[in-house]
Formats: C-alpha cells, sequence, structure tokens
C-alpha cells in the first residue's frame, strides 16, 4: 500500500469514528414518558430479562423461550409511543432500518417470518393471551390482569431505574 | 471521458435530490398517527364506561401476583350493537394473527440496474441489468423451514437462471439446527450477511474475495449445515458447521450434481455478538477441501484451475471478521487465506484477500444519506496453481441514498490496479464510475 493510500485511510478513519466518540448519549435528549412493560403469555417459563436479553429476542437472536416454546414477536404498528420506545432503546434503529433489518434477517434464513403487528392495545392484549410464547410492549397504565409482567434487569415498570421508557 | 463522467455524476446527484425532496410518506404517517390516536381515545373512553359501571382500573401485574389467563372483566360487561359489532370484527382481526398456516409462501424480491463507465481501453460504457432476484421463506411447522433463492442473470446472448439457495431447516431449539441443501458457506461475515440482492448491502458490488462467480472462496456449498447458539453468556457465542461437496469441476461452483471426488469439505464457522458491545460481531472460520483439478473444454470462459492436470490439492481456508453494523459508523473488516498443498509435490501457496469498510450514515435527512470507502487487497502468489491471478489493491469511494425504506440510489468511484491486466504498454490501474439503483419489491 503507498504511502498516499495510507493517509487517506488514516484519515476516514479519524473521520468515521469521531463523531461517535464525541456523541451526547441519545437517552438523554429524549423526553422521559410512561413505563413500557414486556408482558408475556402466562405459561412463558420466564420472569426476569436483562435488557441484553430482551435485544436478543427482539433481534431474532433468541427464537424459543425453550425446545417446545417459540417466541412469538408482537410489535406495535408505526406511530405508538410502544414502538418509538422499542426502536429507540432496544433496537436503536430508525423505523426504516427496523424495516431493512428484519427483511436481511429473513433473506439470511435467520427467521421465517418478521414480527406480527399489531394495531392497539386490546388486539395486543388479545393475542399475548391466545398465543403461548407470545411476548409485547405494553404502556405500564395499561397492563391488563391475564399478562405476565417481565422484571427488566430486575426492575418493574415503575421502578426508578426501569430501563424501557 | 472526464466531461462525461461529470455530467452524469451531476445529473445523478440532481434526480436523487428532486427524488428525495417529494413528501410521499408524511400523508401516510399523519393518516397512521391520526387513527392511532382515535384508537387511543376510544379505548381510553371504554376505560372510563367500565369505571363508571364500577369495574375497578387494571393494576400493574407482577412476576409473582400473576393469575391464570381469565377473561378481560371488559368482555363480560353488556355491549350496545354497534360495539358488539366492533368487537367482533376486533375478534376476528385477532383470530387471523393468532392464527398461522402451513406451509406460509412469502415471496421477496431484490433487483438493481447498474451503469458504468471505465477508463480502461477497449471497455464501453453503459447500462446493464444486475441480477433479479427471487426470495422464497416459507415454514411448513412450527419447526421446519423452507428458504429458497432463484437469481434471473443477464448475459449477451440471453438470460441464465440459477438456483442460489435451497434450504429446509429443521430448528431443535436454539443451540441446534440442522439444515440441508445448496447454501452460502458461512466462510466470514459478507457472504452470509448480504447474498444476493444488491439492495441489502452498501456499496454496489460484492468484496472480491467474495465476488458472486469469484474463485478466490467457495462462495456456495451442497450438503448440511448445523447452527446454533452457545450458552455462554454476556459472549453471545454462535457456531455453525458444514459438510458437504465442496468445489466442483468449476471451482468457482458446488458439485450440485455431485461432488467430484470422494471426499467431503467441512466448513466450521464461529462468532460472538457481544452483548455489552451491541452491533459488535467478531467471528473465525476453517475450511477444507480437497480438489481435483480437471480441464473444461465446455465452459472456457470460467477459470478452473492454473494448472488442469489431474492433479490433487489440498485446501485449507482461514477467514476471520470483525464488524459494527450500527451504520453510524459502519466498519466490516475480513480477512481470508487460501492454503493449496499440492499432494504429489507438496507444493505449498498461501494466497491472502481482505478488505476494510467504512460507511457512516449521517445524522440529518432522516439519515438516508450514508458515504462510505472501502480498500480492498488480494494476492495469489506465482506458486498458486489452483487460483488465476487474482492480485489487486482497489479503492472505492461512494454514497449511497435511501430513497425510500425500499429503495436506494448509489454512486461509486474506483481505483483500481489489476495485475493481469498489466502489459508492456498498460500500467494496469482502471478508474471507472459506477452508478445503480437497487430496490426490494
Amino acid at each position: 500500500m503507498s504511502a498516499t493510500h495510507k493517509r487517506f485511510v488514516a484519515i476516514l478513519w479519524t473521520m468515521f469514528w469521531l463523531p461517535t466518540i464525541l456523541q451526547v448519549p441519545l437517552a438523554a435528549q429524549t423526553a422521559r414518558g410512561a413505563d413500557i412493560a414486556v408482558v408475556v403469555h402466562p405459561d412463558t417459563p420466564v420472569d426476569d430479562l436483562s435488557l441484553a436479553e430482551v435485544r436478543r429476542v427482539l433481534l431474532g437472536d433468541r427464537q424459543y423461550w425453550n425446545s417446545k416454546l417459540p417466541v412469538v414477536l408482537l410489535i406495535r404498528a408505526p406511530v405508538a409511543r410502544e414502538r418509538d420506545v422499542v426502536l429507540r432503546v432496544i433496537y436503536q434503529m430508525t423505523e426504516t432500518q427496523f424495516k431493512q433489518f428484519w427483511i436481511a434477517k429473513i433473506f439470511r434464513a435467520e427467521a421465517a417470518s418478521q414480527p406480527k403487528i399489531v394495531y392497539s392495545n386490546d388486539m395486543q392484549y388479545e393475542l399475548v393471551s391466545a398465543i403461548p410464547g407470545a411476548i409485547a410492549f405494553v404502556d405500564a397504565h395499561n397492563v391488563r390482569p391475564g399478562l405476565k409482567v417481565l422484571r427488566i434487569d430486575g426492575h418493574f415498570p415503575g421502578d426508578h431505574d426501569y430501563p424501557l421508557r | 471521458m472526464h466531461r462525461q463522467l461529470l455530467v452524469i455524476a451531476v445529473l445523478f446527484l440532481a434526480t436523487g435530490s428532486a427524488w428525495g425532496q417529494s413528501p410521499p410518506l408524511p400523508d401516510q404517517t399523519e393518516q397512521v398517527r391520526v387513527l392511532l390516536e382515535r384508537v387511543g381515545q376510544l379505548e381510553k373512553r371504554v376505560a372510563e364506561l367500565e369505571a363508571k359501571q364500577g369495574v375497578s382500573p387494571t393494576p400493574i401485574l407482577t412476576a409473582a401476583e400473576r393469575t391464570p389467563v381469565q377473561k378481560s372483566e371488559s368482555q363480560g360487561t353488556t355491549a350496545s350493537p354497534g360495539t358488539a359489532h366492533d368487537q367482533m370484527a376486533q375478534e376476528q382481526a385477532v383470530a387471523q394473527q393468532a392464527e398461522v398456516h402451513y406451509p406460509s409462501l412469502q415471496v421477496r424480491g431484490f433487483a438493481d440496474i447498474d451503469f458504468s463507465a471505465t477508463d480502461q481501453k477497449g471497455t464501453t460504457s453503459g447500462f446493464n441489468l444486475g441480477q433479479l432476484d427471487l426470495h422464497l421463506a416459507s415454514p411448513l411447522s412450527r419447526k421446519i423451514s423452507y428458504f429458497g433463492e432463484m437469481t434471473f442473470n443477464a448475459h449477451a446472448n440471453g438470460y441464465t437462471v440459477e438456483v442460489e439457495r435451497s434450504i429446509i431447516r429443521y430448528d431443535y431449539n436454539d443451540y441446534f439446527k440442522l439444515s440441508f441443501g445448496r447454501y452460502h458457506s458461512p466462510i466470514g461475515y459478507w457472504n452470509t450477511a448480504f447474498h444476493h440482492g444488491a439492495w441489502l448491502q452498501t456499496t454496489i458490488d460484492r468484496p472480491e474475495i467474495v465476488r458472486v462467480g469469484g474463485t478466490f472462496i467457495p462462495v456456495h456449498f451442497v450438503g448440511f449445515l448445523a447452527e446454533g447458539n452457545i450458552p455462554s453468556g454476556g459472549a453471545g457465542l454462535s457456531y455453525s458447521f458444514g459438510l458437504g461437496n465442496g468445489r466442483g469441476e468449476i471451482i468457482s461452483r458446488p458439485g450440485d450434481a455431485g461432488d467430484i471426488n470422494n471426499n467431503r469439505a467441512w466448513v466450521a464457522n464461529i462468532f460472538a455478538r457481544p452483548a455489552k458491545l451491541y452491533g459488535l460481531q467478531l467471528g473465525a472460520s476453517v475450511y477444507r477441501d480437497k480438489i481435483t483439478c480437471q480441464n473444461n473444454p465446455i465452459v472456457p470462459a470460467v477459470p478452473g484451475c492454473r494448472l488442469t492436470n489431474g492433479n490433487d490439492y489440498r485446501e485449507w481456508i482461514t477467514a476471520a471478521h470483525v464488524v459494527w453494523t450500527k451504520g453510524a459508523p459502519e466498519f466490516l473488516a475480513e480477512f481470508a487465506n487460501v492454503n493449496h498443498h499440492q499432494v504429489l509435490t507438496n507444493l505449498v501457496s498461501n494466497s491472502q484477500g481482505l478488505y476494510v469498510q467504512l460507511g457512516y450514515r449521517l445524522p440529518w435527512s432522516e439519515k438516508t444519506l450514508k458515504p462510505y470507502y472501502r480498500f480492498e487487497y488480494l494476492h495469489t502468489p506465482q506458486s498458486e496453481a489452483v487460483l488465476p491471478n487474482l492480485d489487486l489493491v482497489e479503492s472505492i469511494a461512494g454514497l449511497r441514498y435511501d430513497i425510500s425504506s425500499y429503495a436506494a440510489f448509489k454512486g461509486e468511484y474506483r481505483h483500481a490496479s489489476r495485475d493481469i491486466l498489466k502489459t508492456p504498454t498498460f500500467n494496469g490501474i482502471v478508474n471507472g464510475l459506477f452508478l445503480q439503483t437497487s430496490f426490494t419489491f
């Protein structure tokens, strides 16, 4: 590699990483809203997940709760606040990136289908209650009896350090 | 030449900007937002009515306090005819979502249209159709899925159709999934991450070491593949192990219709996605095969072995990759060493290939612009008897513009030095402008 080539690569390297290093965390720039509860079908054999584990589930890296029970992802339709929080905090993606992520995921044969889209809290509640292994994200004020609310990083919605808001 | 390139570049950028200024999405987004607000208001109203009828506000349930599934209290209330109709519609929608039909075929297409102009003597500038790629995914049961991929490729005398992938996969759990068929060899990162849809990748073309139809690494593999996660806590380890036919008579192709010798090739790949460094992936791969070189007079354009004399070669490919996939920045780096050992003479050769790609999704214009740069290096020594001369040093600088969630424009400048093009009167350096629109449908 010539010296000019090396210099060119070094300048580009610095240009690309510097903004990331200097970047102010995005979470600090957004207004705090109500907590988003992670709810599952009551028979799901899990009570507590770390945020990283929730991310693995949502990224499709974890597709089974156990060998007999597949994960069924439910995600609210665009513009719902629950979806905004999931995309911002867990996926850390824009709406476009999220769509592209799932197309690529299926294309790589890593998943057979995209998350199911739900259009209202009522629909979400019905589906989580009806589908074994279902997981959904609900405004903590709208959680209804019959659903299991998971602790995230050891915290329930409403706790000071709860990460999904 | 330079003036032509300049005019084309200006037209490309102007078209892209004009397209980007049209506001197709906000109307739909606004409508959806209004509808969702309306749904929210209605749900709130229902809750108020329930409260008036003496139903207590619902508490936040904890895992410890969880109760068995029971009918919502709201379902027990008397409903007016209008409400009953809405409820029926909702129940139908829920039932449709909850039901899963098998098989459930989904088809997705990818395509691209390209323009290229280079200063290489004897070549012409112009448009060409890229691959038309059809991808099929069909769950056959809760744990069995089929994936297929077909491409239609434009040639001077017509089109060829190629089965790129045809895989049936059985999932036992997250730790063990077994598939059979023709798949992309899990060597390195790019070959399994982006496949054939140009829209999926940031750049216009794949790196030379994983070029479709290239010979440096075997891009496809026919056999079986076991894959899954490895219980490893925050390290996020995963593995894949495959056994199959390996390189075919034409070494750029796998043995689709059968192996050329009685030796099976195997491939092993391990990678980590650490939980605390979301976006990072580190991995290493090993591939082992025995190649039997044969003359191929039928397809002379596709290189077989450089020395086609019926010799056997042991092939070891080792590869490693580091990628950061979050887009701001995007960083991909991959290295592969191809070792060939001639069985008869013990002659050994090592060929190396690498690329480093940097991209950055700019924060404005809704993160639709991504400038990028890629450096590529490939070296095959004189002692290499299987691969042709692939020596290359290349720099690519470009810009990707996502016109919508499903379509993109890309423009690239390339500066490449290829050993094979060198002549007494030509130094082998080629500059070129490449444009592409790629999309999924």
